[in-house]
This record gives structure tokens, sequence and C-alpha cells, in this order.
């Protein structure tokens, strides 16, 4: 019941951010320039809309969170808000979790709201309804939970600035899985083998939820590879969550 | 006498940066208030009075030391629901209206919806901000962010209320409300822990006081018996009498045109200056005995400390 | 003493006013003046050094198939700037990394062997490219069918053959195939059976892609047939009137034809007057 009084007062000030909407602003941009650019293509059009469209969702969604997530701990603390709330009978890991859910709600509308522009546009373009994209973004939507709490955590501890930096690493390196396997592939067998193997487990594979490429190109996916990915995002989720907890804890707010 | 808040050998060290260094900030700090009282926490700047109500709040964790809050350790859930807290220069989410700020902390105590706007209603009342419950916080003045913050302090109804500095920045006529409100909250069986800066303040209306000076509680005990009725010197101002004759009967402060204010220290002077003001038909113009003030044994203890 | 103070304020903000304007007029005419230069590349080119389309995968971060797409629209550009005349010496390099971004994405393939054959004029690497897309998509039937296609045109009924056999066993296509696979074994290589070819495959085609596919190679096959017909009146009116035509038109003015043909969209074809050259309208592979 707190936990949802402090999401619903979060929403409201997240949403009422002016970055948010320079943000969606940008995005609806780019989804609308999709259109001009594939004028120039030589061949599918529709593709370029959907590959611009999708990647413009994801970037933007991926810039909201951190942006808005990494401010949410450390503004309370560093504008002794939080004093208050946390001398009232309130658990600590309430409020945290509050910050959380309000940001997560936020970021579902502005997903919604970008989806339906997206939707429209290639409504227009090829005359149908592509509900399948709905997929390739819920899966984006995963992601974005996952990089909120992480955006979370460093706010915690962090400054605006370095934080954006961290989280923004994390989705990097999250990216790079690719990279990591080849790295595998070519090192010798041994000990610097099973570092990279034990680092490769650990750290966090966004491309897990990456479905854009496939959905675009109309290819069937292994339903049991959706219900894996969804339980890994939502599992790595709760660790950072556990994390953020612990480290918030123990906190002096001096 | 049951003691609402007890605060036993509390210790707290900080380490500034990355320095191992470490810089003690209380050094075992003790004190109690009973309840029904007001309580007066004072100290110079930098004393660790800030730093010893975060403690009881559970916004800093302490190295040692106890703290007990209606009997139940003071991060309990059960010693929380009754505390009120209003910090120093205190900063709310500014885009939220006054009405609506109210409204937030009322949810988070999970009060029932119709004892709810009662309860914001009769607080906005209580404290003069009826007109700016639609008001957004971010245009809200210092006094009335002073104001409000009371009011969210005040929204349980708790038996025990943190107030820091909650006289600063506030013009007289608010001074003097504030003050009131206070002695009100009193009377009606509230205790209250009060940081202030202002002794004057303090000395008005605390029953207690405890003085932290450089991390220790240095002096405790009831106002009474802190500030003794003894008379420190007597001024007098008077006019019409040659400077040189009051050379051996008092200390002279300032002179403005004929007359001229004296610092009597010895009681038998004043019966000697005022015959000799009759002998030379000179005129007092007033007479004032200075007792002790809470300034006086502060600034006396600060120093020694 | 209020009023010229005022103006002297006045006077300050028209002179600001007229500077901004000033340094605005620069701006644009360097613009215009620096678009004059003729560049040997155009921007983005920086792109042919990266080493492997591998590497640049991992610098894509989960945005591989966007920046497949922009990299092949920015060679799309690069391929139409006639300026650039070494322009060819990278397209494998800048098509491989398309292909390595976006294995799946099928346009870059047929195009990039499309430029490799009639602009580069370099068969081996439109077979490479054709080879490569099939490996990636095993059900792309075009792509061997457009490489037995090109060997065909080129005379090398052998490898037609080979490539017309491979086509007719992936499920979905045309029966045209199976025939040209027969054929192929014949000495037949003209534009009339080109144009058939291509004309069923358009009239018979499953989707949008292939009927596209298929428009393309048709504005090909006729625009070839009319310019060579055109090749020759000028030809016979050089004989005739010892100097080239000023203009098309002239052909039918002085009989040589009776009519000037049309491109498939119905489009003139362009005349050089000095060199007698003469071009189709539209880049067909571009349409």
């Amino acid at each position: 019941m707190k936990i949802k009084v402090i999401a619903l007062n979060t929403f409201k000030e997240a949403i009422r951010d002016r970055i948010l909407y320079l943000l969606f602003f940008f995005a609806a941009v780019a989804l609308v320039f999709s259109r001009v650019l594939a004028v120039l293509t030589v061949g599918d059009r529709v593709k370029i809309i959907k590959d611009v469209g999708l990647a413009s969702i994801s970037l933007f969604g991926v810039l909201m969170a951190i942006m808005i997530g990494t401010g949410l701990v450390y503004k309370e603390i560093d504008k002794k808000t939080i004093y208050t709330l946390l001398s009232k009978p309130i658990q600590r890991w309430q409020f945290l979790l509050g910050k959380f859910f309000g940001l997560v709600l936020t970021l579902f509308i502005m997903t919604l709201a970008m989806s339906l522009i997206f939707l429209v546009i290639v409504l227009l373009h090829t005359g149908r309804l592509e509900s399948r994209m709905l997929l390739a973004i819920l899966f984006i939507f995963i992601e974005l939970i996952l990089i909120t709490a992480v955006a979370i955590l460093f706010s915690c501890f962090s400054t605006p600035i370095l934080s954006s930096i961290f989280s923004l690493s994390f989705y990097l390196i999250g990216h790079l899985s690719w990279g990591l396997e080849t790295l595998i592939q070519k090192t010798r067998p041994g000990t610097s083998r099973i570092v990279l193997r034990g680092l490769s487990a650990v750290l966090p594979d966004l491309e897990n939820f990456n479905f854009k490429t496939e959905i675009v190109h109309g290819l069937a996916i292994d339903p049991r590879f959706y219900l894996y990915s969804a339980v890994y995002g939502l599992v790595y989720t709760l660790f950072i969550l556990t994390l953020a907890v612990l480290i918030f804890k123990k906190r002096d707010f001096v | 006498m049951t003691m609402v808040l007890e605060v036993d050998n509390l210790a707290k060290a900080f380490t500034p940066g990355f320095i191992p260094k470490k810089r003690e900030i209380l050094k075992g700090i003790s004190f109690s208030v009973a309840a029904g009282e007001i309580f007066g926490y004072l100290g110079p700047n930098g004393a660790g009075k800030t730093t010893t109500l975060k403690c009881i709040l559970g916004l800093i964790f302490p190295d040692r030391g106890k703290i007990e809050i209606f009997g139940h350790p003071h991060l309990s859930m059960k010693g929380r629901e009754q505390l009120g807290y209003l910090p120093e220069n205190p900063y709310f989410y500014d885009y939220l209206t006054g009405a609506e700020f109210l409204d937030f902390y009322a949810r988070l105590f999970g009060l029932k919806k119709r004892d709810k706007e009662d309860k914001i209603a009769g607080l906005l009342r209580l404290v003069g901000m009826e007109k700016a419950c639609d008001l957004q916080l971010r245009k809200f003045s210092r006094g009335m962010l002073q104001r409000i913050g009371l009011a969210q302090a005040l929204i349980n109804d708790p038996t025990l209320l943190f107030l820091d500095e909650p006289l600063g920045g506030l013009d007289p006529l608010g001074r003097k409300e504030l003050r009131d409100i206070i002695v009100r909250l009193k009377q009606e069986g509230k205790t209250i822990f009060l940081c202030s800066h202002i002794l004057q303040d303090i000395e008005m209306i605390c029953d207690r006081v405890a003085i932290i000076v450089g991390g220790r509680v240095i002096s405790q005990g009831s106002l009474r018996d802190l500030i003794s009725e003894k008379v420190l010197y007597t001024e007098i101002t008077l006019s019409g009498i040659d400077p040189a004759l009051l050379a051996d009967l008092g200390e002279p402060v300032s002179t403005h045109d004929d007359r001229i204010l004296l610092k009597v220290f010895q009681e038998d002077n004043i019966g000697n200056l005022m015959a000799l003001v009759h002998e030379k038909k000179g005129k007092i113009h007033s007479l004032i005995p200075r007792t002790e003030t809470l300034e006086d044994i502060f600034v006396e203890m600060v120093k020694q400390g | 003493m209020i009023r010229t103070s005022g103006l002297r304020k006045g006077s300050a903000t028209v002179a600001l006013v007229a500077l901004m304007f000033l340094f605005c007029a620069g701006i644009v005419s360097l613009k215009l003046a620096v678009e004059r230069i003729p560049r040997k590349k155009i921007p983005g080119a920086s792109i042919i050094y990266i080493p492997s389309g591998k590497y640049l995968k991992f610098a894509t971060f989960g945005y591989s198939s966007l920046i497949a797409d922009l990299v092949y629209i920015w060679a799309i550009q690069y391929y139409t700037t006639y300026t650039i005349v070494d322009r060819f010496q990278n397209l494998e390099h800048i098509f491989s990394i398309i292909a390595e971004l976006d294995p799946r994405y099928t346009d870059p393939y047929e195009i990039g062997a499309l430029i490799a054959v009639t602009e580069a004029k370099d068969l081996g690497l439109a077979y490479k490219i054709m080879d490569l897309g099939l490996a990636k998509n095993p059900d792309q039937w075009i792509f061997p069918f457009e490489a037995g296609h090109f060997a065909q045109r080129a005379g090398d009924f052998e490898t037609a053959r080979k490539y017309y056999e491979k086509t007719k066993n992936i499920p979905g296509a045309p029966d045209i195939a199976r025939r040209l696979y027969a054929a192929a074994g014949f000495n037949v290589s003209d534009l009339k059976e080109s144009w058939e070819t291509w004309l069923e495959v358009y009239n018979t085609a499953a989707d949008e892609r292939t009927k596209k596919i298929a428009g393309k190679h048709l504005y090909q096959v006729k625009s070839a047939a009319d310019i060579n017909l055109l090749k020759e009146a000028v030809r016979r009116f050089r004989e005739r009137y010892r100097r080239l035509p000023a203009g098309l038109d002239e052909l039918v003015g002085f009989g040589i034809v009776s009519a000037l043909p049309r491109d498939l969209d119905g489009k003139d074809y362009i005349y050089n007057a000095k060199t007698g050259e003469i071009t189709p309208p539209s880049i067909w592979w571009k349409r």
C-alpha cells in the first residue's frame, strides 16, 4: 500500500519532467523521418520504416529510463525531501520499490504513446496493422524495466552524471555479448577462457531482448526463447533491485 | 514520569571523502525527554544537534549507543508511528499543491478518506495556510514552507514531535504564532523536542534543556535550575552628574548628550549613586537589574567547552 | 536627454541586426561557393575504411539492422554519384559489410550484384554476391535465378546452366527455371528471350517483390533493345549526312525511323549531341 503511494507520487513527478517530452518529441520526429528516409532506398521501403521505428522506441526509451531514473533517488537525497519521508514508518525498501514502479509506469505510458505513433505510420504505409511489431516492443519494454532498475541502483549512491555514465555503460556492455562470444571462441582453452566464460554468464546479455531484426524480417522464433528472455529479464531486474535495497539500507543521510 | 525518548551514550564518527581519518561528531550523548514537556536542544554550529536528531530518526546509523522511543527500539515501526518531524530549511516536492502534499503524507500513514480530508482541513487551519491549499509548493515563501512543514509533521497526530530550527526565517509575528502553536500542542499532551539557536524563544517556552558542545552534552536540566535568579549588575541611566564623580561607583557604558549609562555591580553602590544624584540635583532616567539569561550561560559554557 | 539615449540604444539594436544579416549572407554564399568545388568523395565515405563487417556489428549495440539500412541507403547514393570515378573499388567490401550486419536483408544482395554487372562490369563479383545471398538465405530462388540470367547475357552458358539448376531445386521457384535450365544447353541468348523470360516471371509473380524485380529487368531489356535501335539509326544518319544528328527527333524528321521508341515508363531516351551517346532516362535498377 505504501509502495503504491510512493509509486503514484513518483509517476506524478516523472510525468512532469520536461526531459521526457523532449525525448518523446525526438522520437516522434525520428518516426516521421523514417518515411523520408525510406524514399531513398531501393527495394523494400517498409523495412526502413520498421527498423527506424523500433530503433527509436528502443533508443529513446533507454534514454528516458536513464535520464529520469538516475535523478530519482539522488534528487530526494540532495534536496533533502527524503528526510520527512524516511522518518515516517516506511521501510527503506518500500520507498525504493515505490520509486521503481513509479518510473516503470511512466515508461509504460511513454512506450505506449510511441508505439501508437509507430503503428500508425506503418499502417499509413502498408495499409496493414502490423501487430507483430508489438511483440518486439514488448521485449524492448522488458529491457527498459531492467535499465530502470540499474539507473535507480546507481542513483542510490552516485550523482546523476556519473549514474548516467554507469547506466549507459551497462547498456553498451549488455549489447556486446556477441563480441564476448567471439572472443571466447578465439581464446585458447585455459584460465583466460574460463574467466571470460564466467564473465559472459554474469554480465547482462541484453541481446536476449532484441527481437527487432527477426520480427521485421518476419522470421519465426521458438516460443521457448520468448519465455526464457522474459524470465531472464525479470530475474535480473530482481537481482539489481535487491542490490539497490542492500546499498540503500545502511546509508547515512548526512 | 515516563520517558518518551531515551538516548544513551550515542556516538558517531564520519570519514569525510576517501581519507581514512575518522572525524568524531558525537562522542557519547546521553539525555532523556519526559512525556508532556517541551525539551530544548541547544548548541553552537557544528556541535552535533542535527546529527543527534538524524540518529534518533533513523536517517543516520550511530556507531554506538542506544535510543528508545516510547520504550521501543528507535528503528522499529511501532516507535515511528507516533513521531512527527519538521526538518531545518524544509524543502518538499515543489510541483505539489499544499493540499496534495498533505494528502500524500496522509496516504502514507494509511488514513481513511474521510478522516484524511478533515485532518488536512484542520491542519491547514491550524498553521494558517487555508488560502494556500491550491498553490504549488514551489511558490511558497520560506515562512509558508515552515508552516506547511509543521502541518505535515502533525498529520498523524504524533505524541512526540521533533522540530529542527522551526522558528528560523520567520518574521516576528510568525514566530509568535508558531510559539503559541507549540505551547498549545504541549497543552494537548504532546511532547516536543526542539532544536534551536534562538535562545530567547527557548527561554520562553522550554521546560528542560540540554546543551551540546563539541559532540558532548555539557549541561542538562530544567531551565529554572539552570538560570539562577541572581542579579548580575544593574544598568542605570542618569544625567546632570560630572562623570569624574561616578568613577568608583560604576562602569560607564556609553554617553549620549548629557545622559550616561552605567553598569553598577555592587548593590551598595546603587544606594550611594542615588544619594549622589539627589545631592547634585541630577536625574535618573532608568534603573534595570540584569539577571542571568540563557544566552549568558550558553556563551559561558561554549567558551569553557 | 532621454530621447537621444533612446536613439543610441535603438541604433545599437539596428546595427546588431544588420551585422547578423551580414554574417548570414556570408554563410550562405560561402556554402554555395563550396558546393561548386568538385569533391572526390561524398560525406560518409569513411565507411570504406572499416576493416570488416564482423567488427562493425559489435559497434552497433543491438541496432545492426538499422545500421545495415543506413549503410545501404548511403551506398545507393554513393554508387550513383558518377563524379567519383573509382567508386567500384570498394563495391565488394561495402556490400559484404551490409551482409554481415543483416544477412537476411535481401535487397542489398540484388542491387550489389546488379551494380557489379552493369556498372562495374565485374561479373565475378556479381556471382560472388549472389552466392553469398543464397548461402545466407537458402529460400530465395531469385538469387541464383538472376545469377543465371547474368551468365546467359554474358554468353557463359555453362555457368548459367549451373545456376538454373540450383534455382529449380528451391521450392517455390517458377516453372520457367526448368525451361531455362534446359535451354541453357543451347546457344540461345538474345534480348527477345530475356524479355519473354522476365515477362513470364512478372505475370506469374507470387509476391510484390518478385514482380518489382521482374519489372526492373523488363525495363533494362527494353531500353537495351531501344538503345540498340537508336544507335543503329544514328549510325545510318551519320553515314548519310556526315554529321551527328542534333537531336533524336531529327532521326524522325529525316525519315531514318518512323517514330521514336520510348522507355517502359513512356519517357524519352536521352541523347548527347556531342558524343552521339544514348542513355535511358532512369537507372533501371533504381526504379
